[in-house]
């Protein structure tokens, strides 16, 4: 479904990812890991058009999506949950989730849809007219996968979903993760809660200062990898727990 | 006791300034841009009242309606010509281009006009006096108010009740991650820059009418108010510029009745003076707006 | 994730400082030899004009804020100037009003040079601490405001400036010499500060504020010693100015004046000595060839109507042109590589997708 090819970025004159590839098929939840500035984000915003790579390809759906403006590559499919939740904070609840229908609005679907979200998220009926800055971290960020939801996207990009929130919310957020997976939201998911995240993949992948150091099942990664290495640059006696 | 006489004329003078202010905070809003060709928009629609009003039979209303459509289409284009190219270059880059368009505009009228003012015919109804509550102030003044409160109302509608309203809100909360939505970037600054021209065609026809002359250097003035109005609102939110509007409609007139003969030549220097003491004690305008400071790219 | 881009260390634009300081110096000698009255003339404002463009580019260049304020500063000096060396009784006969303490001054040219960049030296000294925290939109708004502000008081303040009406009897001084030597001085000084410890922290602070705070540098100081000194080579220029054209009016130092000073500054390149210094010739040579169209099409009756703007008509949309297609300048990629005026902004992070 998206194909990543030899993706190469930079911020000025900082690289940020040499040459990385990947591949989400449909149906499929991936999880991307890594360090903090390993370039799990930077890939993000290289496929949702928001920072224009340096080479490389990202293809979704057989369409070369480089170069293409944040709006087409949404129309394309793909919907990006962004790092920090990015809530429209003046906006009421109801708003930002009108603005998330913006490209596929029509009135009986868009019903509809709410109702939907309603179910998976009942916080978000009751809040519906409150400003979106007056929600909670975890509230904002239901919000936020909510409103990406709206636009029924093919394939669903979190990141750092899990990010400050409190330990019953990340338990919630995984929890809803997963159910999205199971109705076949096709998601690519961008964690540094490593072990939460492996719980719910299909496959993975691992970054490495802009490089992939690995790509495997969760189960490949377990036997090849001490997740803790992958945290703390360690070797596979390396001890340490893996926290977050 | 403060007359019934200053208060209408207080509310019709910081009517104007209030849609002045709003016009350039639309465009601010969103692109983060203080925009100095914003009282060539003006300009613009005065001298299609001067030239429509003069040279053609076209009725009066149509002439204003003309004119306010002239004026949001030339500040679309300056949009889309100068400014749309050099967006995601720098803020600076665009900020010398706004005052770069307004040089190219103001010295199109200088050279294709004349440099001398040109007098606006205007309908005499429209300078004829009238006695409301006691004060007798000329039907411009309460037309000006009137036509302040229908915009607004209308504006607030659009703001909040139709899509694309909410976008432009969205986006001058977060512009990236509304692209992000799937709201196309250059949708909402066009149609920022049509609402800014808009009511600075609006302006212009009670600016114009009450010297019922337009030059080339007209916007300039509207400029500065708009600047002073938006920094003691606040440039941060729609109804801080509102509120700048008539706060500074208010301290106009109290100025101009409270300062000295001696003085009041010195005016704009106090008005100046006072808003750069503003800044420096309040930033942020009275109104505290959720906007962030969040370039645009 | 941003990362700040910082600015280059080292010095590769020495040579192409001194080797503009000769060209200058050449310039001058060439003209002065072999050209007519006219074009030494015109290359005596030309240095006198290019001393204002570096003294503007030190700071904005630099800092990347844009300051209105600058041609105020430059009228600032011009009158402080012009007051201190005219003699008392063409100062009493040009400004009738003037207080008489003033009117009864009188020193050397030089050192009323120099007095009048102190005064305006001073006076941003006195004006500028606050402001300097601002920036972005309010920033800009400040400054403009500052330049209405100055304005206003010239062209009110009749006792010293003779209010809007022209200033004149100012002893015709500067020569092509003083003003390439000038130009010369302020050039060279220029580049020195931009490789200087303080230029090195105002690009750093200009590139990414916070990353510069973070490095110990102090943001607001930085930028108010350089708007000071900025100030003064402003003052110092406008007093040559007013010697060279030893008549003149508060509209001088207004916003169409202003605007000439930054299209200068920014067709050239506005980070670089050489932007700063091909703006200025460029604009000169083609303002005074469009001064000389004007003048030809008004009086040769080709047309029947005054023509009118023509000139700044033509540099704003050369403006607009330039920042389109260039936005760092002519020079802007050479050997003084300029980085943007504005330049806060995440160099990769902003869908340049948008050329549709």
């Amino acid at each position: 479904m998206l194909t990543v090819k030899d993706l190469y970025a930079s911020y000025g004159a900082i690289n940020a990812l040499h040459g990385i590839s990947l591949e989400v098929n449909e149906g499929e939840l991936v999880a991307l890991l890594g360090t903090n500035g390993a370039g799990k984000s930077t890939t993000l915003k290289s496929i949702c058009g928001v920072l224009r790579p340096q080479g490389g390809s990202v293809e979704f759906l057989g369409e070369d999506l480089i170069g293409k403006k944040p709006e087409a590559i949404l129309k394309k499919g793909i919907s990006l949950v962004p790092e920090g939740r990015e809530i429209f904070t003046s906006l009421s609840v109801a708003e930002n989730l009108r603005i998330g229908a913006f490209s596929c609005y029509e009135r009986d679907r868009y019903r509809y849809d709410l109702e939907e979200m309603f179910a998976l998220f009942p916080i978000l009926e009751e809040r519906l007219q409150q400003p979106g800055g007056l929600l909670s971290g975890g509230e904002q960020q239901m919000l936020a996968i909510a409103r990406a939801l709206m636009s029924h996207p093919k394939l669903l990009m979190l990141d750092e979903p899990s990010l400050g929130l409190s330990p019953t919310m990340v338990d919630q957020i995984f929890d809803l993760i997963a159910t999205l997976r199971d109705r076949g939201t096709t998601i690519l998911l961008v964690e540094q809660n490593a072990e939460r995240a492996l719980r719910v993949a299909d496959r993975a992948y691992v970054l490495k200062t802009g490089s992939m150091e690995f790509s495997g099942t969760p189960a490949e990664l377990e036997s090849e990898l001490d997740i803790a290495s992958v945290y703390f640059g360690g070797t596979k006696d390396g001890s340490g727990e893996v926290t977050v | 006791m403060i007359g019934s006489e200053f208060i209408i004329n207080t509310l019709s003078l910081g009517s104007l300034y209030a849609l002045i202010a709003l016009g350039l905070v639309f465009v601010y809003g969103i692109l983060k841009l203080v925009n100095f060709a914003y009282g060539e928009y003006l300009m613009v629609a005065g001298y299609t009242l001067y030239v429509l009003g003069t040279f053609t039979p076209i009725p009066w209303w149509l002439t204003m309606i003309l004119a306010v459509a002239l004026a949001a289409f030339v500040s679309y284009l300056t949009e889309l010509i100068a400014f749309r190219p050099v967006r995601t270059k720098s803020l600076d880059a665009m900020l010398v281009t706004s005052f770069a368009v307004s040089v190219l505009l103001q010295n199109a009228a200088l050279l294709f006009v004349s440099p001398r003012s040109r007098a606006v015919p205007f309908p005499p109804a429209f300078s004829e006096s009238v006695t409301v509550f006691g004060a007798t102030t000329p039907v411009r003044n309460i037309l000006t108010i009137v036509t302040t409160v229908i915009l607004l109302v209308a504006l607030t509608l659009l703001m909040k009740y139709t899509v694309l309203g909410i976008a432009m809100r969205a986006a001058a909360d977060k512009f990236t991650t509304t692209r992000l939505m799937g709201v196309p970037a250059n949708l909402v600054i066009s149609v920022a820059f049509i609402l800014s021209g808009l009511l600075a065609g609006v302006v212009s026809i009670f600016w114009v009418g009450r010297s019922a002359s337009v030059d080339p250097l007209i916007g300039f003035a509207p400029l500065l108010i708009a600047f002073i109005a938006t920094v003691i609102g606040g440039m941060h939110s729609l109804q801080g510029a509102v509120v700048g509007g008539y706060v500074y409609g208010l301290l106009f007139n109290a100025l101009s009745i409270m300062l000295p003969a001696s003085l009041i030549n010195y005016r704009d220097a106090f008005m100046f003076a006072i808003v750069i003491l503003f800044l420096l004690l309040r930033p942020e305008g009275l109104i505290r707006g959720g906007y962030t400071e969040e370039r645009v790219g | 994730m941003s990362t700040p881009k910082m600015a280059r260390i080292g010095s590769p634009g020495r040579p192409a400082a001194f080797a503009l300081a000769a060209l200058l110096i050449v310039g001058a000698f060439a003209v002065n030899a072999f050209a007519p009255f006219v074009v030494v003339g015109i290359y005596t404002y030309f240095c006198v004009t290019l001393m204002m463009v570096l003294g503007l580019q030190m700071f904005m260049g630099n800092s990347g804020i844009l300051n209105w304020t600058y041609i105020g500063f430059v009228g600032i000096g011009a009158y402080a100037a012009s007051i201190l060396s005219t003699a008392p009784a063409l100062k009493s006969m040009g400004v009738p009003n003037m207080y008489p303490a003033l009117v009864a001054l009188q020193i050397p040219v030089v050192p009323a040079l120099l007095i009048g960049g102190v005064v305006a030296a001073v006076i941003a000294a006195i004006l500028a601490w606050p402001l300097m925290r601002l920036s972005d939109a309010v920033g800009v708004i400040t400054l403009f405001a500052m330049l209405i502000v100055f304005h206003v008081i010239m062209t009110q303040w009749d006792n010293v400036t003779n209010g809007p009406r022209t200033f004149f009897g100012v002893q015709a001084f500067t020569t092509i010499w003083m003003a390439t030597g000038a130009a010369v001085i302020t050039l060279l000084g220029a580049y020195f500060f931009r490789e200087s410890s303080l230029g090195l922290r105002l690009r750093a602070s200009r590139d990414d504020r916070h990353a510069a705070k973070a490095m110990g540098i102090n943001v607001v100081g930085v930028r108010y010693l350089t708007f000071v000194l900025s100030s003064f080579v402003a003052g110092v220029a406008g007093g040559l100015w007013a010697h060279y054209i030893t008549s003149f009016s508060p509209k001088s130092f207004y916003v169409g004046e202003m605007f000439v000073l930054l299209t200068m500054l920014v067709i050239g390149g506005a980070g670089s000595i050489s932007g700063a210094t091909l703006g200025a010739l460029l604009v000169t040579v083609m303002r005074e060839g469009l001064r000389q169209l004007e003048g030809y099409l008004n009086n040769s009756g080709v047309i029947n109507f005054e023509v009118y703007g023509l000139t700044e008509l033509t540099m704003a949309v050369l403006l607009v042109t330039i920042l389109i297609v260039r936005p760092a300048g002519i020079v802007g990629g050479q050997e003084f590589r300029f980085p943007r005026i504005g330049g806060k902004r995440k160099p990769a992070e902003a869908a340049d997708s948008d050329e549709s």
